[in-house]
This record gives structure tokens, sequence and C-alpha cells, in this order.
């Protein structure tokens, strides 16, 4: 393949399906991630009724209803939760401060183009007073897209290798992964939650169950069983679910951004650079690793079922077959 | 019972046919809105010429020709009537301030100003963002060109007076980006 020499660029919208080995269209891929994240979020639901069911087969059957509401009014308010708020709270611990025209010109500049080249609206930008080179975006959806770059990205790379990173940043954003991501993790939370809610109350409600009813017997203790079962795999099963789309997405998001910018090797180069990057490391708190361009725990960029992102190296073979 | 098939059948005709009239229409507003954006870009280019030559006059005074040609080209701008004049003289100005900004390398106090410094990333950045911009205008000029030209898209370009939309040629020489080849299969 080589590129076009005509007045058109040349446009990379095929690629290699990571998981199928087949070459399919960009826009393909965005729509078939759709999909699976709605049948992942409807299997997150499922889930939820069928631990409130259990619950109330464990401790009450006649309130089955109540129970599978609690359990949906935890996972609903928890999401809501994550929907508004997770843009704020990411830019807080991340302790960014926002981006002026004067002070940062460069990046500023650099992000306008991008965003004209992507056709959204400009993110709000911030700056990480870090110099460990790394980038996120946060935002529910394009209109409220924000992204963050610490002070090493932008002295680190050049024009090309930073517009590569903020259009990856900014395909995050179209592609709605932010929205997709904090609310995954919020019905995981809500998960973990009401695991622990059974936990502590078993400690007493078994006790006093055992003292007052002696009959229910055999299922209320299969139901209990099973409930336990379910409350201790299923945080587990849902993170690595989560995970791996986690995975994905950063592959179509490099996928994205190298259209966006319609150079794949401006982003296979700075992927270099943040790998051979030897200085300080950024200090990041476990809950956000996932959102960042390359995960700042370098063991987890390697290849393995805990990793947020997928191996640098691969990513960057992945950009220059493009 | 077989009229009501009937309407039926035509309702969903009449539904269909103002989906494709509507997609028609919210393609050809984005790629005008896109044409809105290059034309900004090239707006606030123009306006930041005038500081510029004033810059770099203070230390290259008699390269005249240089700043001759900027002229020319922002008065060209100034004219520019429809978007082909317009994109004409986008490319005589972004050749005109490319050869300003290579003489100017021959002044060395004229690169540490910091006015000029702050220009010319200001440029540089200008010159970026309309290169993006065209590229999306492009993108969306496909879009639609694509859509009336395939079926059912063809049936209303007709009557709605749409016809297929040209591209903003780039200029050899004024890509940014290097013309690399990744030789994927060597």
């Amino acid at each position: 393949m080589t590129t076009a020499s005509g007045a058109r660029p040349r446009i990379p919208d095929t690629i290699t399906d990571p998981l199928s080995g087949r070459r399919i269209s960009l826009l393909d891929w965005q729509a078939a991630n759709r999909r699976a994240s709605w049948v992942l979020a409807g299997f997150m639901v499922l889930l939820l009724v069928a631990i409130g069911y259990l619950l109330a087969l464990a401790l009450d059957p006649g309130a089955a209803w109540t129970f599978i509401g609690i359990a949906g009014v935890l996972a609903i308010g928890q999401s809501a939760a994550a929907y508004w708020l997770s843009d704020k709270m990411a830019l807080a611990v991340s302790g960014a401060r926002p981006a002026t025209k004067d002070e940062h010109r460069y990046l500023v500049n650099v992000t306008e183009a991008v965003a004209l080249g992507a056709g959204v609206p400009m993110p709000k930008l911030y700056v990480i007073d870090s110099p460990a080179p790394n980038a996120f975006a946060t935002g529910r959806d394009p209109q409220h897209g924000a992204i963050a770059v610490t002070r090493g990205l932008i002295d680190l790379l050049d024009r090309q290798e930073l517009e590569g990173v903020v259009a990856h940043e900014m395909a995050h954003v179209k592609n709605y992964d932010i929205r997709f991501a904090s609310m995954l993790a919020a019905t995981v939370g809500a998960i973990v939650l009401l695991r622990d809610v059974v936990w502590r109350g078993t400690a007493y409600g078994g006790r006093s169950r055992r003292s007052t009813s002696s009959g229910g017997g055999r299922g209320q203790a299969i139901a209990m069983v099973l409930l336990v079962v379910v409350l201790i795999l299923a945080p587990i099963l849902a993170t690595m679910l989560r995970l791996a789309v986690s995975r994905r997405r950063e592959y179509l998001a490099d996928a994205t951004g190298a259209y966006i910018t319609r150079n794949p090797e401006g982003l296979a180069k700075a992927l270099q650079k943040l790998r051979d990057y030897r200085g300080a490391p950024l200090r990041v708190s476990e809950g956000v690793q996932h959102m960042y361009f390359t995960n700042p725990v370098a063991r987890l960029n390697a290849l393995t079922w805990l990793a947020t992102h997928p191996p640098i190296d691969d990513r960057i073979a992945r950009l220059r077959r493009m | 019972m077989s009229t009501i098939v009937v309407l039926v059948i035509l309702g969903a005709l009449v539904l269909w046919g103002i989906n494709v009239y509507n997609r028609i229409v919210t393609l050809e507003n984005r790629y005008q809105n896109a044409w809105s954006q290059i034309d900004v870009q090239l707006k606030r280019r123009s306006d930041l010429v005038p500081n510029l030559v004033e810059t770099v006059k203070g230390y290259a005074a008699h390269e005249k020709e240089v700043f001759d040609n900027v002229g020319r080209a922002r008065a060209a701008m100034a004219g520019a009537r429809s978007v082909d004049q317009s994109a004409e003289a986008a490319n005589m100005m972004t050749a005109a301030l490319g050869r300003l900004f290579a003489i100017s390398e021959a002044y060395p106090d004229l690169k540490a100003n910091q006015n000029f410094m702050m220009l010319q990333e200001e440029l540089a950045g200008i010159e970026n963002k309309i290169a993006y911009a065209r590229q999306f205008y492009n993108d969306a000029v496909l879009q639609f060109n694509t859509v009336i030209t395939t079926i059912p898209g063809n049936f209303f370009a007709g009557p709605m007076g749409k016809t297929k939309h040209v591209y903003l040629e780039v200029p050899e020489g004024d890509k940014e980006l290097p013309q690399v080849s990744f030789g994927a299969t060597a």
C-alpha cells in the first residue's frame, strides 16, 4: 500500500478487526461496537435483576419485586451519577487546570485543527502539570467533551504526534467510549455495593433467620449459596468484560484518530515515544487508569486479562499496517 | 380494506421520500457549513497579515517583493466573491506567506522576536486548521455527491436541482504531511 500522490489524501478507512482478523470498514466497526455496548448493558441489567431475585429467594420470597427494585434503583442511581458527574470527577482527581490560549497557544491550535478535521465541537482543554507524557478524554458526548494532556506530552511530541494523540482522545469522545466506560463502571460499582450490603446483612440476618424460622429450609439455602457465588463472580466477570471492551475501544480510537489526521505514522511515533519514556511516572489513582492514552502503570499495557489497554507495540504495529 | 392497504403504502412512500429529501438537504448543509469553517480561518489569517508584515519590515525592510506578494494575496482574499476565488486567493496567500517565512530564516533577530514567534505559531496553526477544515469539506462533498448519484438519491437530485459539487484541490507542495509510504506488504 502506498500513499496516493493525487490531491485527495489517502483515507485509511478499513482496518483489521482485532478479534476476527478480517478487514472491515471503520463505520462498520463503530456500529458493531455500539451494538456490543447495548448487549453488554442489557447483560448488566439482567445480572442485577437476577441478583435482586436471588436475594429475595434467600431472604424473603414474598418481596421479590422489592429486592429487584432496590437493585435497579441502585444501578440507575450509580449510572445517573456517572452520566452527569464522571467528567467533573475525572478532571478534579487528575489535578488538571484549564488551558488558555495565551499560555498554551500551540496545544489550543492543534486541538482546534483536529476538531475541524473530525467535525466535532472544540472540546474543553485541560493541562496536567506532570512531566510524564499522557492524556485522557472525558465527557458524556461530543457537546460536553473535555481533553486533558500533561505538560510532558506537549514538551515531548512534535506537532504531528500531538495531533495523533489529540485525535485519539477526540475519537473516544466521538465514539461515546467515555459515557459507556463510566456507566459500565458504575454498574459494576452497584453490584459491588450490593455484595457488601449482603455480606454485612448475612452476618446478622443469618443468625436471626435461623432462630425465628425453621422452615424455608432447602430452597432458601440453595438460593443463598447461588447468591454468594453470583455476588463473588459477577464483579470479576463484569470487570473482565469491561476491560476487554476497553481494549477493543483503544484500537478503535487509534484507527479513528489515524483516520481523522490521515496520518497513522504521527500516532505510531507518539506511542513509541511514550513507550520509551523513562522519567517520573504519572501519579494516577487506580479508578481512572483506564481513561488515559496509555496506562500510566507500564505493566498494565501488557497482554493480560487485567490490562485496560492493548500492548503498545501491538497498537503501533496495527497503525503501521493501516 | 384495499383502500387502507393503498393508503398505508402511500403513507410509507411519502415518509420514505421525506427521509431521502432531508438526507440530501442535511448533507448539503454540512458541506456548506464546512466551507464557512474554512472561510473563518482564511479571514483570521488575512487579519494577522498586517501585523506580521509590520514586524518583519522592522528587520528586513528591503525584501519589498515578498511584502508586495503578501499584499496582493490579501487584496485578492478581500475581493473574492465565490468559493473558487477564495480558494485561489487562499493558495496565493499560502505561497506568499511561505516565502515570507523562508526569508525570515536569514534574520536571527527577527526569529527571536516574541511577537514574530507568536505570529508564526498562530499562522502555522491556522494553516493547519485550513488543511483540516478542507479535508472535512472534501469528506462532506464526497458524501453529498455519493448520495445524489446513487439510488434512491439520484431520483430526487434532478427535481431538487442538485448537482455534483467539486472538491477543493490541494495545491502541490502545500501539504503539511510528508508523503510517507508505509510499505505495508514489504
